[in-house]
């Protein structure tokens, strides 16, 4: 008898842990979109976007208009159709009106970076002004829980972990089987070269620009459903997104799909172990002993 | 830009604002916008150091401004050390933290270096906020609201006399200016502009990337921890409020407007960045977007920052073709 009651208290751990590891994979998987659109962008046009993380919350914000005020019909997949040309346009325009312009500068990146940090304080700010300082939330894309045995799995998650993962394979895809995903890569290889045999530098610049915004605001449509929206988290975004990506390798796509999980699992069980203040404290943690030990990431070269 | 040229407008600048309490000494709200002005040229200054001079992208300052503020705080309420000592304690504290975050960022390339420094400015405030701050006694969300202020031979400098204190901080921020201005004109300025122009170059006539990077980190963080220390004595209370990204951006204001690499461009962007945002206070919840704005609109516009206006066409920096 004392014997069993141990084993059910070990059973209702390891249902926590389950919990916990589900949890990890479902964040993994968005975050893992998030640094390949953050690797993309960094890869291709150099340029350290401060405001990654507003471009987050800018994804989630325009589905709440949709669903809240606007009231479209058809569900998130209507959502998806709308707000993705949106995030393209608007990460296209920025690009153009705002980077663009900075890169004749001989200390262009660090222009960039200071550039945009103010425009992550003013998308931020203009959050709280419009939306106001509480947090909103975006109801979930599916009801309803799967049950395995005792293991309870929510479609939430569940759709989540699918769609992440179905976007970073769109995504590769077309970068490997489209002309505009070949130009892509060949200005990330060689700028000079691209340009030489005609491909237009500037453009492909801004459209990278856009697909990385489309990737993290998308992102930003899924994992908003499963917490909150609130105005001022994009700072703690975009700091994770770039300890993903710095982990996982700048420029590898792999790379960052391995550390988007791991990132997501350690953050989840951090989280569950200390409270989840500490998960920023880790992830530096984690971030100054990946510089130290190996400064080219998990797969990147050296 | 020349040393005689640089220390003329310091000079002029602190001159200036030293015969301000002859007219408006007894508007307390105009002193105490100049001993503001006064500290965030310090912190201005040492951030265009670090990146304007050094080349190191470094956006810890204002990690390391709290971090002056908060030992110096702790050293005096819960050890009871005098308070000018207490200030030399956190500012040689700040200095050895600097250098912790200096020595991984020095193999590192630009954007990895802000990361680590941004990244050690998101990590403190939980880190104040939460278990191992409260230790330490850094008051938690709450902060520390009863910092004693500076005194000397039994005189105290806080908001009680403003007069004294203001010429306590102008004689402050003098000192540091001044040292920032001979570290640029030293052979320290002229190693900062070897690397920065090849690295490669540099090294191989045995100029030491590695000594003079860790060396910068080590001045600019000493000199913004005793800064950082001298406004929580002033001020009396600071909290984790000092950590939030507005200030952070208000200080990126003061550099773009004083000019990247264009010191002492900073003392006045420090002047005018201070004063404007005063100003702007009546726009309440909508300052932050408005500065944010202006950090935008001012990188894309002003990119040699006031300065430019006296630059020589020669020095002005020309657009790489």
């Amino acid at each position: 008898m004392h014997f069993m009651h141990i084993s059910e208290d070990t059973i209702l751990l390891l249902y926590e842990i389950v919990d916990v590891i589900i949890s990890g994979l479902t964040n993994g998987s968005v975050y893992a979109l998030m640094a390949v659109g953050l690797t993309l962008i960094y890869g291709v046009t150099k340029a350290f976007n401060f405001a990654y993380g507003s471009f987050f919350n800018l994804g989630g914000y325009c589905a709440w208009i949709l669903i809240g005020i606007v009231g479209l019909a058809g569900g998130y997949f209507s959502i998806f159709l709308a707000v993705v040309p949106v995030l393209f346009v608007v990460g296209y325009l920025l690009e153009k009106v705002l980077v663009a312009p900075l890169r004749k500068y001989e200390d262009w990146e660090n222009k960039v970076m200071m550039m945009t940090l103010g425009l992550a304080l003013f998308m931020d700010n203009l959050y709280v002004v419009v939306f106001g300082g509480r947090v909103k939330s975006l109801p979930p894309i599916l009801e309803g829980t799967l049950e395995i045995g005792q293991l309870v799995f929510t479609y939430l998650d569940i759709t989540i972990f699918f769609l992440s993962i179905g976007g970073i394979l769109l995504f590769g895809w077309l970068l490997n089987n489209t002309r505009i995903g070949m130009a892509v890569k060949a200005v990330a290889q060689n700028p000079e070269g691209a340009r030489i045999v005609g491909i237009p530098k500037e453009r492909i610049f801004a459209a990278t620009f856009a697909i990385s915004t489309v990737m993290v605001g998308f992102g930003g449509i899924l994992l908003s459903q499963k917490y909150f929206i609130s105005p001022m988290s994009g700072g703690a975004i975009m700091v994770k997104s770039w300890v993903i990506t710095a982990f996982g390798g700048m420029g590898s796509i792999r790379g960052g799909l391995y550390a988007a999980f791991i990132i997501g699992m350690m953050e989840a069980f951090v989280g569950w172990g200390f409270g989840m203040s500490y998960g920023m404290i880790a992830l530096f943690i984690l971030l100054l002993t990946t510089l130290v030990v190996r400064p080219q990431g998990l797969m990147g070269k050296s | 830009m020349s040393f005689k040229r640089m220390a003329t407008i310091m000079g002029g600048t602190f001159g200036l604002v030293a015969a301000a309490p002859l007219f408006v000494g007894d508007i307390r709200f105009i002193m105490h916008i100049l001993i503001m002005c006064l500290i965030w040229a310090v912190v201005a200054s040492c951030w265009d150091l670090i990146m304007g001079f050094a080349g190191i992208f470094s956006f810890g300052q204002v990690a390391f401004f709290a971090i002056g503020a908060y030992s110096s705080a702790i050293f005096s309420v819960n050890l009871g050390v005098p308070a000018v000592l207490a200030m030399l304690l956190a500012g040689l504290f700040t200095a050895l933290i600097g250098v912790l975050v200096g020595l991984p960022c020095l193999k590192l390339a630009g954007p990895y270096v802000a990361l680590v420094t941004f990244g050690v400015h998101m990590t403190l405030m939980p880190l104040l906020r939460g278990k191992i701050g409260m230790a330490l006694g850094s008051g938690g969300s709450v902060g520390i609201l009863t910092i004693p202020p500076i005194r000397i031979f039994g005189y105290s400098f806080s908001s009680a006399n403003l007069v004294p204190t203001f010429y306590f901080a102008l004689l402050l921020a003098m000192a540091c200016t001044a040292v920032i201005l001979v570290v640029i004109k030293s052979h320290w300025g002229t190693a900062f502009l070897a690397l920065k122009d090849s690295e490669d170059f540099a090294m191989s006539l045995g100029v030491s990337a590695f000594k003079y990077k860790l060396m910068v980190f080590a001045l600019t963080s000493f000199l913004t921890g005793v800064i950082g220390a001298f406004y929580g004595h002033y001020i009396g209370m600071i909290s984790t409020r000092m950590l939030e990204l507005d200030l952070f951006c208000t200080l990126m204001v003061m550099v773009v407007v004083g000019g990247i690499g264009m010191f002492p461009g900073t003392i006045l962007g420090a002047f005018i960045t201070v004063i404007a945002n005063e100003l702007l206070a009546p726009l309440g919840t909508y300052r932050a977007m408005v500065m944010g704005a202006l950090v935008v609109i001012l990188v894309l516009l002003l990119p040699n920052g006031v300065m430019g206006f006296w630059l020589k066409p020669a020095e002005a920096e020309a657009p790489a073709a």
